[in-house]
């Protein structure tokens, strides 16, 4: 049998923060319903719109389904990446990063949205149709994404742009220190280890 | 690079190592496609790669199964195929990659759309359709392909079919639903519009493979730098159906494969494996040892000893796995029992048998349908207890307070417990009216939120409920408006859907692993033992073809111009070779168990042991040696040819045949004969099961026994073997209809018709006669035109319903034989010697095919006796086939009864005497001769008496009956009776007598196991019924399950038991668990009432036999109750569906008491004292002047090319009474008593009879 190396998301990282209980019953036990909400439905439609958009796709057909008031933000939004869809080097682009704990492993993983490049400045824009976080750089999102992706391009010319779809407004996090966001990572992993062991 | 080696080899730690190197040379991973054979195979490696890589970022790791890569490539790139799409219907920005229950609901369209002329069955085409609809898309065949192999197969509906076929593809276009199979169309296209971004693939059990996956790879291959792959050449266990091909990889990289291993012993050994099965060479190593046993409870038993034998030496549960193609309730229930922790990895396991989502299912109906009439209070007592947590006693009285409501006012189940001050009634009533106009997918989320916590013991439960809630969003999403919930849930409630290949079972590590063999070799699950089980069964061996498809024929690789049985048999066994050969090189030791039966009593044939080598020698038993007399000897030196052996009643035929089985294994009397050559026949299923445990007993190691069955048995085996029921336009599921099913659907046809409902038994044997008339005289058409419309309307149904007939099943067999040379060539090979025994009960179709199978070899032996033919005026026997088989045969007689006493043999040579001089031709010219030494002398061992009446004649047989029990101590009686209608009256009088009877007839309730279930369902249907629990508790006093102060305490019972309060009392703990246990699946109940009572005695083997009764009749009643009613309705019927139950031998109750049965029903049987009363004329009659016919009997001749007259009908009946009455004589050991009154009450109205000729010497003597 092979053995499982504990792997977390930016998502299962805040809950665990949360509630080590919470944690462990929605990603080591999977007690949840699954639940199709309007909101995440719209949000997945966009994201597969964009995406299509920044590959260069036709995609007028695809337009033709998005209503009136789906097309009015859609054309808002594509205005913004218009100038810039030359400068988009990825988009939906997972990861997964191996990191050191005590003796041990964990892996980081999840999605960047697209990443958009220039000259040596990157920039990982994050669609939302919900609410911009409150407090960004203090958002486990933040500190995970700007985390891995230094780790993946070795840079640190980097923000994390979370985009609002519809209202088009954004925040932007700057990436501050490594080790900082490893820290942070590492206490709440560490949550779940000394649980682990005292089990 | 391309690596050959097994499973055994390091053959994916160098992919994985190669594939490492290029993550350390560099390359960045979103660069290199790993392919897998599956999820689970998906995750193994991503997790390999996450340890084995540094610290820091790994990328993005692009490892897919075969289907993911599809599913992934089509998401992604979804837009090129909208693009090509011309109607701007049903645009999508994304598509619905949906489950196959979809599929499932599109292809019912499609079906209702298309008239399928040529089959029609009813049941089967929508399984038929998606399977071959499957072979296609694996297969990737363009429409010339396919037209290409409908030639092959000779196919004559293969329009309708496409039809369907466009039609569903047009559909799933427009609705923009693709399940996993349909993605495979969408792929290719993409693929071929799409840059390959992919610098280097990787690919592990690249011999698992399908075509589509293969033709990708070809695609990209030129744009690839590198391949890596590993695959096994001899490997390619999913061809066939699962659609694997065999690649000559070498050919397509143009390079040498790297061999690992070649030299391992196992590997050696694997390779032996695969090779002798495909040369037909039987294996025998030495990590393989094989156990056969008769029955299959006796066989789970054993392999539950030997695994806790193992557990015992420190072998831990994870190094243990059992591997079975029937992975089912009775296996699950045995290995519950067990206490050990197993873990079913089973697929084949719909949603809705999951009991959560089963009521929550019911919930559903019940909220979406206004008119909720129809609700089983069973089910709503499940909804109560297990979703409401009702208590159970306070929930069985709502429901009683309903029904009485409801009928009374009909009122609706939330306006009534709305009144109720139970809070969870109230909270439902509330969330009842906030989502009754609501989508499916939100009244259920609803309802989970409220009442289902999610709490970590129902993990399980969880996932199966949200695999629910993904289906009905599935569902909306893909139908929105078009689709009704109620529709929905109808579809959900009737899934023939078991498998979605995007959901993997989890392996636990405490837990020992029960699965199918394709699942262990998909998952390399390498264990230290494996235990093969029920390995005589052909589901071992799959079958891949069905009447409207051929996975072989379907194969993209197909060359050959026509398809043959060679080419079936020869694939599927090298399918089956490759399979073993993958399993064997996943454990250290295997254990082969096998049966004889399978769990329902059906004999099992065609397995993979026959693969396998027994280490054992065929020992004997040590059992007494016979010394057979002269007259048997004869039998005993046959040396080959036709034989017929005349053996009268009593002459030890059973014995002295089991002694020439004997030989004929041991080869004493043929040269190169195996047990599987040896064909022995028998006419009553009782007889074949009792015939095979005598050899089993006195060869216990004997692996193969030789094919012993009834004919019918025989023929089925011919359909079923090797798939030749395609040949005969037969699904591979048809069932043989039972006398139920058959007479409801006569029934029906006549009533539709405008025919009197009382001739439906009329036309019921008609049928059955016309039949084998076709048989007979081929291209004869019956004139009588309301016969044969009801004739082609009875055939009609039965296609319809995928069933064939008793007649049938004889007729299709005798056809396959007859027009297929390469199936006729197979079974006359295989038969070198064919015994029949009851020869004279034989029916013209019946002798055909007996004759055709001994074609080749022409070692025939035919026992019976001409003078016990008693079959022949209700069946399609006919006695004249064996006299004339008598002449040309070599004839042996076995002339002496050892069994009645001198005066019954004179008796019944007496009959034959007597009925020669009336000129009767009912008898042989065989007299009975006694044995010296051996049978009783006794002049007056019959007694033959008159009486003035009835109540004479009773007293006098009470009187016998109450002397001789206390002058002889150890003995048997019987009272055998003309007619069924008269068991019940003598049961009754014994009864009143004090006189212990057992009614010796199959009726189903003569089953003990049926008889207590049935009442325990009973009174879990009607609880407030205070007279049930008393039957209940004095039936298992009598069976020894509760002291009799268990009687008395529930025939004081003045409340219904369940609000009884004697907690102190056992038998209302255990009513109360059952009645209180709610289960979705009436099997599963039925099971564990059962095994609570049965489990561990001889009657064990009955449980699943119950079971399945009790679930055939729910699959068809649809609601607890009627099945509980049905059970009842049925219970004097003596078989259900065809399941007949295993007698048990040392059932105290018979042995004890005074059996009572027909005088057919006790041919073969024999008593000490037997009593034949109520012998008068209408019973017996002996002369043809005063027989009058019945409307019945000359029904028959009416569908018949040469009728016989009146006057011939009438001297069959009386012919076949005179044999009938020796029959009972012959029964006799030590004294026979006939009897008769001249006056007998009918219907309240005394009636003077006359007396059968058998006592008219009597008669005359007391009137005179």
């Amino acid at each position: 049998m092979t053995k499982q190396i504990d792997t977390f998301s930016s998502n299962s990282l805040k809950v665990l923060d949360k509630s080590l209980e919470e944690f462990m019953d929605r990603y080591i036990y999977n007690l949840f319903w699954a639940k199709k909400e309007k909101r995440a439905q719209l949000g997945q439609k966009f994201h597969s719109l964009i995406c299509f958009y920044l590959k260069g796709f036709d995609i007028k057909k695809l337009e033709d389904v998005l209503d009136d008031n789906e097309r009015q933000t859609w054309n808002n939004l594509k205005k913004i990446l218009e100038d810039k869809k030359e400068n988009f080097i990825q988009t939906e682009y997972s990861f997964l990063t191996k990191e050191a704990l005590n003796n041990s492993f964990y892996c980081l993983t999840g999605r960047f949205d697209a990443i958009y490049k220039k000259e040596d400045e990157y920039i990982i824009y994050d669609w939302k149709t919900l609410n911009l976080p409150k407090n960004p750089k203090d958002d486990l999102q933040s500190i995970v994404y700007l985390y891995c992706f230094s780790r993946i391009q070795k840079s640190e010319k980097i923000k994390l742009r979370y985009l609002s779809i519809e209202k088009l407004n954004y925040i932007d996090v700057e990436f501050s220190d490594s080790k900082t966001y490893k820290k942070r990572i590492d206490e709440i992993v560490l949550k779940y280890y000394n649980a682990k062991k005292e089990a | 690079m391309l690596i050959n080696a097994n499973s055994n080899s390091k053959r994916s730690e160098i992919l994985l190592e190669e594939y490492l190197n290029l993550l350390k040379k560099g390359v960045d991973c979103k660069d290199i496609l790993v392919l897998v054979q599956n999820s689970k195979k998906k995750q193994d490696f991503i997790e390999q790669i996450k340890e084995k890589s540094p610290i820091g970022n790994i990328g993005s790791i692009k490892v897919y199964s075969f289907s993911g890569l599809i599913y992934n490539y089509i998401l992604e790139n979804w837009v090129i195929i909208e693009n090509t799409i011309k109607s701007d219907i049903g645009r999508k920005i994304s598509p619905n990659l949906c489950g196959l229950e979809v599929s499932q609901y599109i292809f019912k369209q499609c079906i209702k759309e298309v008239d399928f002329k040529g089959y029609n069955s009813k049941t089967s085409l929508l399984h038929q359709l998606l399977r071959r609809n499957s072979l296609i898309n694996f297969n990737n065949l363009s429409k010339e392909e396919v037209d290409k192999r409908t030639k092959i197969l000779n196919e004559s509906y293969s329009e309708e079919i496409q039809s369907a076929i466009n039609k569903y593809k047009i559909k799933t276009i427009e609705k923009r639903a693709f399940d996993y199979i349909r993605q495979i169309n969408l792929f290719e296209l993409l693929y071929k519009k799409t840059k390959n971004p992919f610098s280097f693939v990787f690919i592990d059990d690249a011999d698992e493979i399908t075509p589509a996956v293969y033709a990708y790879l070809k695609a990209i291959k030129s744009t690839v730098k590198k391949f890596f792959i590993g695959y096994d050449s001899l490997g390619s266990s999913r061809l066939g159906y699962l659609g694997a091909i065999n690649i000559d990889f070498e050919e397509f990289l143009n390079e040498k494969a790297i061999k690992l291993n070649d030299e391992s012993q196992k590997t050696k050994n694997a390779q032996k494996i695969l090779n002798f099965i495909r040369n037909n060479e039987q294996i025998e190593l030495d990590n393989i040892k094989t156990k056969s046993f008769l029955k299959r409870n006796e066989m789970v038993e054993k392999v539950i000893y030997d695994i806790k034998s193992l557990l015992k030496n420190g072998i831990k549960p994870s190094e243990i796995c059992v591997v079975t193609p029937i992975n089912d309730e009775f296996i699950k229930s045995l290995f519950e029992q067990s206490n050990l922790k197993f873990n079913f990895l089973n697929k084949s396991e719909k949603l809705n048998q999951n009991k959560l989502v089963g009521y929550l299912l019911e919930l559903l109906k019940i909220i979406n349908d206004t008119n909720n009439e129809d609700i089983s209070p069973y089910v709503l007592k499940g909804i109560f207890i297990e979703l409401l947590n009702s208590k159970p006693q306070e929930a069985i009285k709502t429901i009683q307070e309903y029904h009485l409501e409801r009928d009374f006012k009909g009122s609706n189940i939330f306006d009534f417990i709305k009144n109720k001050n139970i809070e969870n009634f109230q909270k439902l009533v509330e969330i009842y009216e906030n989502i009754r106009f609501e989508k499916l997918s939100f009244q259920l989320l609803n309802i989970v939120e409220n009442f289902i916590e999610l709490d970590r013991e129902q993990q399980k439960d969880i996932i199966k409920i949200n695999q629910l809630l993904k289906q009905i969003y599935d569902f909306e999403e893909i139908f929105q408006d078009s689709i009704t919930n109620k529709e929905i849930i109808t579809q959900l409630e009737n899934t023939i859907i078991s498998e979605n290949p995007l959901s993997d079972d989890e392996i636990d590590n405490d837990s020992i692993v029960v699965s199918s063999a394709q699942k262990i070799i998909d998952y390399s699950h390498k264990t230290k033992y494996q235990f093969l089980l029920d390995c005589s069964s052909s589901l071992w061996i799959k079958q891949d073809i069905g009447p409207l498809y051929n996975a072989w024929v379907m194969q993209k690789s197909w060359s050959k111009e026509t398809f043959e049985l060679e080419d079936n048999i020869e694939l599927t066994k090298d399918k089956t070779a490759r399979i073993l050969y993958k399993l064997y090189l996943l454990s250290d030791n295997i254990t082969l168990y096998s049966s004889v039966y399978d769990s329902l009593g059906l004999e099992n044939f065609s397995g993979i042991d026959k693969y396998f080598k027994y280490k054992n020698e065929t020992t004997k038993a040590q059992i007494k040696a016979i010394t057979p007399r002269q007259d048997q000897k004869e039998v005993l030196n046959y040396k080959g040819n036709l034989m017929s052996v005349s053996a009268t009643a009593g002459s030890g035929k059973t014995t002295i045949m089991l002694l020439l089985v004997e030989k004929i294994i041991s080869g004493e009397i043929l040269d190169n004969i195996e047990p599987k050559n040896i064909f022995v026949l028998t006419f009553m299923e009782s007889a074949a099961r009792n015939f095979k445990e005598r050899i089993k007993a006195k060869y216990p190691n004997l692996e193969e026994l030789p094919n012993i069955s009834t004919i019918h048995g025989l023929a089925l085996r011919i359909i079923k073997e090797n798939n030749n029921y395609s040949k005969l336009n037969l699904d591979f599921d048809f069932e043989i209809i039972d006398e139920i099913k058959r007479s409801a659907i006569i029934n029906e046809i006549i009533y539709s018709l405008g025919i009197s409902q009382d001739k439906a038994s009329l036309y019921d044997s008609a049928i059955s006669a016309y039949k084998n008339e076709l048989c007979a005289f081929g291209e004869f058409e019956c004139k009588n035109s309301v016969f044969l419309n009801v004739f082609n309307l009875y055939n009609n149904k039965l296609k319809e319903q995928n069933l064939i007939d008793y007649d049938d099943l004889l007729l299709l067999s005798l056809k396959l034989l007859k027009e297929n040379e390469d199936v006729r060539q197979y079974y006359q090979n295989l038969a070198k010697i064919i015994i029949e025994d009851e020869a004279q009960d034989s029916s013209f179709t019946q002798q055909n095919l007996i004759m055709l199978l001994g074609g080749k070899y022409k070692n025939i032996i035919r026992c019976g006796d001409i003078n016990q033919a008693i079959t022949s005026t209700f069946t399609n026997s006919d006695v004249k086939g064996f006299r004339e088989f008598i002449k040309s045969s070599k004839n042996v007689v076995m002339d002496r009864c050892q069994r009645c006493a001198t005066g019954v043999l004179d008796c019944a040579n007496g009959i034959v005497e007597y009925a020669k001089n009336k000129k009767a031709d009912a008898f042989s010219n065989l007299i009975m001769k006694p044995v010296e030494g051996v049978n009783i002398v006794d002049k007056y061992a019959v007694r033959k008496e008159v009486f003035e009446d009835e109540k004479e004649e009773q007293d006098f047989i009470i009187k016998k009956i109450k002397e001789l029990i206390q002058e002889d101590k150890d003995r048997t009686f019987a009272i055998l009776t003309r007619s069924n209608y008269a068991i019940s009256k003598w049961d009754k009088l014994l009864c009143d007598n004090s006189i212990k009877s057992y009614k010796n007839s199959d009726n189903l309730i003569n089953n003990p196991v049926y008889r207590i279930c049935l009442l325990i369902l009973e009174y879990i249907s009607n609880p407030f019924d205070v007279k049930i629990p008393k039957v209940i508790a004095q039936e298992l006093f009598e069976l020894g399950k509760y002291p009799f102060s268990t009687v008395k305490y529930a025939n004081e019972l003045k409340t219904p038991l369940f609000l009884d309060d004697n907690f102190d009392e056992q038998f209302l703990w255990d009513m109360n668990y059952f009645l209180y246990k709610n289960c979705t699946s009436i099997y599963d109940l039925v099971y564990q009432i059962s095994s609570y009572y049965f489990s561990k005695t001889p009657q064990s083997v009955n449980i699943p036999l119950v079971a399945t009764i009790a679930q055939k009749i729910y699959t068809g009643q649809k609601t607890f109750e009627a099945t509980v009613k049905k059970l009842r309705e049925v219970q004097y019927k003596n078989n259900f569906s065809n399941i007949k139950f295993f007698q048990s031998e040392d059932d105290s109750k018979k042995n004890s008491s005074v059996q009572i049965m027909t005088l057919h029903k006790s041919k073969g049987d024999e008593f000490d004292y037997v009593f034949i009363p109520e012998l008068t004329q209408d019973n017996l009659c002996l002369d043809t002047k005063k027989y009058t016919l019945k409307e019945n009997s000359k029904f028959n001749e009416k569908v018949k090319k040469h009728p016989k007259t009146d006057e011939e009908l009438k001297k069959d009946i009386i012919e076949e009474n005179y044999r009938l009455i020796y029959v009972g004589i012959t029964r006799a050991k030590k004294k026979l008593f006939l009897t008769s009154a001249i006056n007998y009450k009918i219907f309240s109205k005394v009636k003077k009879f006359e007396v059968s000729e058998i006592l008219k010497e009597v008669y005359n003597d007391k009137t005179n």
